[in-house]
């Protein structure tokens, strides 16, 4: 599916070659997939100039840039060097797009279910279960009411992460920083 | 409504677009090292959020102005109107009086580039002196005062510039 897509992409934009190098398809998403999903959110009699979606397509490349320089940055405060899902969420709420996170919760326990099912003795090794005060105080800086939000300690691989930044105990030699506090003061 | 139905269709964690185009997207930022694969999963599923909602927005600015087809203007105003999405993007679309051509690079390539001509280089007016002045003035300064004509440079000095250059 994901190289059906790119061969789909790659053939629409080659049919305009004039006006993008073959580098500059690499900074924005298909423009297929980009008209795919405006099209589905529109009604059915409605139709989109070129040129609104090629701005689009430049709009969700900024999206991404913004949404991982905001985790990027975090992680570097935190002296981590790999960017996970709680960073993106944790950037999604910072900069204004908390409509987001319940949605993408669901999304994530599915996502996670399924990796569970092609790598389980992986899983068992990387991801050691938390402990309900874990849960706990991590759920209520982030977001109050979410009851479903277990899924995501008991999946998640970086799981010293986790609790370094609700405990704030270096576990692993780590610094310490205040994460719940520091957390639960930006969003509100 | 599509995130129902995407709901209700249950198994499917299908991403609409490609994981690896994500990744060099993301990539972009130099500070960005490695990346999880529910991080990247996380950024393509908000990514199709974001679309659709600046998607059905862009619809209602094209519904209010009796349109049929959405085009920049109505992408623009849904864009204002949603603070969070102004705060980051209301820079980076195309001027209003270009709406028909948006810029493609990110860096403005409709100007004309003014290279600095390369030190040491002579300026052509230099030319045009007696062949006694033999400096090679630099082209970023306006005048070089070091002269040693004093007949000559008062003239010349005042015609190409109307602040009166003092002699060493």
């Amino acid at each position: 599916m994901a190289d059906s897509d790119n061969d789909s992409g790659g053939a629409h934009n080659a049919g305009k070659g004039s006006e993008m190098s073959p580098r500059e398809q690499d900074r924005f998403l298909p423009i297929a997939n980009v008209s795919r999903i405006m099209k589905k959110a529109l009604p059915a009699n409605a139709k989109i100039s070129k040129d609104a979606k090629e701005t689009v397509q430049e709009c969700v490349s900024e999206f991404i840039s913004f949404i991982t320089g905001e985790a990027s940055d975090k992680c570097q405060r935190e002296k981590r060097k790999t960017i996970n899902g709680d960073d993106l969420l944790w950037a999604m709420t910072t900069l204004g797009f908390e409509d987001y996170v319940e949605p993408l919760k669901g999304y994530l326990q599915r996502f996670r279910e399924m990796e569970g099912e092609k790598t389980v003795a992986a899983r068992d090794k990387d991801a050691p279960p938390p402990t309900n005060a874990t849960n706990s105080a991590y759920e209520s800086p982030s977001y109050a009411a979410a009851p479903g939000g277990i899924m995501m300690h008991q999946g998640h691989v970086y799981g010293s992460a986790g609790f370094h930044q609700v405990a704030g105990g270096a576990i692993k030699g780590g610094p310490v920083y205040p994460g719940p506090g520091s957390n639960a003061g930006r969003p509100r | 409504m599509v995130m129902a139905e995407e709901e209700e269709s249950g198994v499917s964690i299908q991403l609409e677009f490609p994981k690896g185009r994500v990744k060099k997207i993301m990539a972009l930022d130099k500070d960005v090292k490695r990346v999880s694969s529910e991080a990247l999963f996380l950024v393509s599923r908000s990514t199709e959020l974001f679309l659709q909602f600046l998607a059905e927005k862009s619809a209602q600015v094209a519904i209010e102005k009796k349109r049929k087809t959405v085009n920049l203007e109505h992408i623009r105003e849904a864009v204002k109107r949603h603070q969070p999405t102004r705060d980051f993007l209301l820079d980076e679309l195309p001027p209003p009086s270009q709406p028909t051509k948006p810029d493609r690079p990110t860096q403005p390539a409709g100007r004309p580039k003014l290279d600095p001509p390369p030190r040491g280089t002579r300026r052509i007016d230099l030319f045009f002196r007696k062949p006694e002045l033999d400096d090679p003035a630099q082209a970023q300064p306006p005048e070089n005062p070091a002269q040693a004509q004093p007949p000559e440079n008062p003239d010349q000095d005042q015609a190409q510039s109307p602040v009166p250059v003092d002699e060493s």
